[in-house]
């Protein structure tokens, strides 16, 4: 594998600090008053600049939110939330367009450069005027493969890179808050169809405060040059964040979405409460990845990012095909289940999921692949690694309905246990209604094999590595489905997130 | 948001039934019975099913194959509700403790109307015995039973449940194990369903060389339902669990499987295999499982299976080619499919007995 060469190198830069994004910035934020109410809601539309409708809709979901329970089903355990303790609502103050890089604040431009996002593309990030064309320049010039970056920084999206480009493809790729003004007929056709805004408690709390997200929208027959690519950063203290995805794919188009998430170190626990929809029409194809890399608290279970995800493709037409592939090893709490509902005739799910969870950090995450149409296929593929005290759960769904005829799930879930104080748990449910599907499952649970870790380290590898490599093979199914980009990166991350496990 | 419950005349019945200092009286009012709301009853919804049934008193009766050593009081109230009903409701307990070589037969047929009853199995250190049931409940009737087995260090015990088609009637068999160290138990059921059956078998497994073996064959026609519901806790080090479900279901008719392996820190070195396979004859019929895993012990290799599908197409062309029938081809596919886990019955004249049995129950099908 060529990436093994960098992927060391990665590793190298990433042992000296544990936790590399956990840093704030110091800039001025506005935020909305602290707590959640009617008024909360209403300040953030306002902020927005938002239309009628859409101030209704947070409205009509605020009010079915004070009205749910918080569900307490999950295997994963923690204090009360006080919603209203929490701000909903962080812009860094003055969000305006810069004339040129020297206005921007040294602060912001110094998270950037720790994100590891290009100068030329962090000038786009921030707005500055003239950029986008330059980035681009600069990127064809090295002929790197293009990546489109959207950051969302708080709550508010900061400003998408390439959008030029984009739009000669006619691809639309902005802020969800822009396409609110920009392409409302498009929004209101599509927001809330996959996930409607009364899903669950988490979902409903998002629809009534989202601040931002991206918005991607791939016309017919379509091919999206590039990656796209959002990096979420939750940074002030005692923030939501709440952000929203929606990514369109028309007939034909295809699209590739990665997502990235860093969080600052923090003693308190913050809140991260999204919503991702896509919505894969006749022949489409998206393809969404994630690192979740949020801050998973200190090793007593201080602090720590909660992240309560709803994410769900909607294949409504023929062919469709949503392929999810994360990389979950942050956040205090995981409580994520992305799912595809396959309504058009030969749709295809995939899941495919790598989850480390060590320290006290709790995992309850799988996915749900409800079968409607006819020659529907799903795919599944889990790898958990519990160490530490961790706790670890997969949890997930195949639901097949008497219509799916020749549908066909397969799914496979793994566990890994490293030490003796973690759990590793698989809640798997399977509903069938036709006899014309065929579904099948596995799962199993067993711990790192003595004699492989005696080999490598008698290759000369030290134990912490050995543990890497191993894993990494227990993983390399789901590694081999992330783009390249996030392959390298993600296969760092892993060792990362196991130091300390081992010994 | 919590809607107060409006209770059953099933439910008001047997709440009035209780004494009025009985703390369930007030579990039962505000929870009612299990339904679907209940994760563990998510596909068995036992409040619907039994809200329409009479609930007056039914009559039990046993055909055994022998007097009990003892009836007995509950000393101790068990935390399940279905149990607690049996207990709170039931007579006293019948209480056997077997002898080396012993076969228990106990047949049990409930009439129309509500019957609960306990029963306590003893198998003593060392001991070898069989224990073979047989469950039927006539239309219109709600039993609910309860079984403790307490299978003691080293000692071995068969077990081997019939459970005798019961439309429109519901039958709730809960069994608490116990499976000391060093003992070893091989249960095999063959179902085939009620209005509403549930099986559900709780072991506490100690493990030190403990074995157990779980195994179900089900059969089900013309909407009717079998819950096969599994908890085993693997408690201590070194132990085994296989389990083996095959199934089958047609015409409206719905399985449910659920099996969880919980395997405690302590229970290093646990081996724990289980299998669910279920095959849909039609396109009224439904399937639903939950194979669970629960690990907190690294040193282990516990794995289970699940999978749903029709007869395989090929093999039914290859029997054909041959000159059979289509309907004897899939008759024939279709009990080789659900044959396995009866087959692992280690008594010869039960396995053959319920090898008969099933072929009795899958020609009806066809």
């Amino acid at each position: 594998m060529p990436a093994v060469k960098e992927t060391i190198e990665d590793v190298r830069q990433l042992e000296s600090d544990k936790y590399k994004y956990g840093f704030t910035t110091e800039i001025e934020q506005e935020r909305a008053p602290k707590g959640l109410s009617e008024d909360t809601v209403r300040f953030i539309s306002a902020k927005k600049g938002e239309p009628e409708w859409l101030l209704e809709w947070r409205l009509e979901a605020f009010k079915r939110w004070t009205q749910m329970k918080e569900p307490d089903w999950a295997k994963v355990g923690y204090p009360p939330i006080d919603y209203q303790e929490a701000y909903y609502y962080a812009a860094p103050k003055d969000a305006a367009k810069y004339k040129s890089l020297d206005e921007v604040p040294q602060e912001l431009l110094d998270t950037y450069k720790k994100l590891g996002i290009p100068l030329k593309e962090a000038e786009v990030l921030l707005g500055v005027e003239g950029a986008e064309a330059s980035a681009a320049e600069a990127r064809n010039e090295g002929s790197q493969r293009k990546v489109a970056v959207d950051a969302v920084f708080d709550s508010v999206s900061v400003a998408t890179t390439f959008k030029e480009e984009l739009k000669k493809a006619g691809v639309i790729f902005m802020p969800i808050s822009e396409a609110v003004h920009e392409h409302p007929e498009l929004i209101k056709k599509y927001l809330g169809s996959v996930v409607p805004v009364t899903d669950n408690f988490f979902a409903t709390l998002n629809s009534a405060v989202f601040s931002d997200g991206s918005f991607v929208y791939v016309p017919k027959g379509v091919r999206c040059p590039m990656e796209l690519s959002t990096y979420f950063r939750i940074n002030a203290e005692g923030t939501g964040q709440f952000e929203r995805t929606l990514i369109v794919a028309d007939e034909g188009a295809y699209v590739s979405y990665l997502e990235g998430c860093t969080a600052p170190m923090r003693d308190e626990n913050q809140l991260h409460a999204a919503v991702v929809e896509l919505v894969a029409l006749d022949d489409a194809e998206i393809k969404y990845s994630t690192v979740q890399n949020w801050w998973p608290g200190d090793s007593d279970g201080k602090g720590g990012v909660y992240n309560f995800v709803t994410k769900r493709a909607d294949c409504r037409g023929r062919n469709s095909k949503v392929s999810w592939t994360q990389v979950e090893t942050g956040s205090a709490i995981t409580w994520k289940y992305p799912s595809c509902v396959l309504k058009g005739d030969n749709s295809q799910g995939e899941f495919y999921s790598i989850a480390v969870t060590n320290g006290r950090q709790q995992a309850d995450t799988g996915t749900k692949m409800i079968h409607l149409g006819r020659n529907t296929k799903s795919r599944i593929i889990s790898k958990g690694i519990s160490a530490g005290k961790s706790d670890q759960t997969y949890r997930g769904l195949v639901s097949v309905h008497g219509k799916a005829e020749g549908a066909r799930n397969f799914t496979q879930c793994d566990s890994l246990l490293i030490g003796d104080t973690c759990g590793a748990h698989t809640v798997p449910y399977i509903e069938c209604k036709t006899p014309k599907a065929t579904l099948e499952h596995e799962a199993t649970t067993s711990k790192l094999s003595e004699e492989q870790l005696f080999y490598a380290r008698q290759r000369g590898l030290d134990e912490e590595s050995a543990v890497a490599l191993l894993v990494n093979g227990f993983c390399r199914e789901v590694l081999q489905e992330l783009p390249m980009e996030f392959a390298v990166e993600a296969q760092a991350l892993l060792k990362v997130s196991l130091e300390g496990s081992v010994g | 948001m919590t809607v107060a419950l409006k209770l059953t005349d099933m439910e008001t019945a047997l709440i009035d039934q209780l004494p009025q200092d009985a703390p369930l009286r007030a579990v039962l009012s505000e929870h009612g019975l299990p339904h679907r709301r209940v994760e563990e009853w998510k596909w068995t919804d036992l409040r619907t099913v039994v809200g329409k049934l009479p609930a007056e008193p039914g009559v039990l009766t046993f055909t055994i194959s022998r007097e009990p050593d003892a009836w007995a009081e509950q000393d101790e109230e068990p935390s399940l509700l279905m149990p607690r009903l049996a207990s709170a409701l039931g007579e006293d307990i019948q209480v056997y403790t077997l002898e080396d070589g012993e076969r228990l037969e106990l047949g049990l047929e409930a009439s129309s109307g509500v019957s609960n009853q306990q029963v306590l199995v003893l198998v003593p250190e060392g001991v070898k015995a069989e224990l073979v049931e047989s469950y039927a409940v006539e239309p219109d009737g709600f039993a609910n039973l309860t079984l403790v087995i307490v299978v003691m260090p080293g000692a071995e015990l068969d077990r081997v449940i019939e459970q005798h088609a019961s439309p429109d009637a519901a039958l709730v068999v809960t069994s608490l194990i116990d499976l000391a160290p060093g003992a070893k138990l091989n249960q095999t059921t063959l179902g085939f369903g009620a209005k509403l059956a549930r099986l559900e078998t709780h072991v506490s497994h100690a493990g030190e060389g403990a074995e157990l073996q779980l195994d179900g064959a089900y059969v089900l026609d013309e909407g009717l339902h079998l819950d096969q519901t599994s908890l085993v806790r693997h408690e201590g080090p070194n132990g085994v669990t296989k389990e083996l479900f095959k199934g089958a279901a047609a015409r409206g008719a719905k399985g449910v499987f659920q099996g969880k392996i919980h395997v405690e820190q302590a229970a290093q070195k646990t081996d724990a295999q289980m299998q669910h396979r279920g095959l849909l004859l039609d396109d009224k019929a439904e399937i639903d499982a939950k194979p669970e895993l629960e690990i907190y012990a690294d040193d282990v290799v516990c794995a289970h299976g699940n999978a749903f599908g029709a007869l395989d197409e090929d093999a039914l062309f290859y029997m054909r080619q041959r000159g059979l029938p289509e309907s004897k081809a899939r008759a024939l596919l279709t009990q080789s499919f659900l044959a396995e886990p009866i087959e692992r019955i280690r008594d010869e004249d039960d396995r053959e007995r319920l090898l008969a049995r099933l072929m009795v129950g899958l020609e009806a099908l066809s």
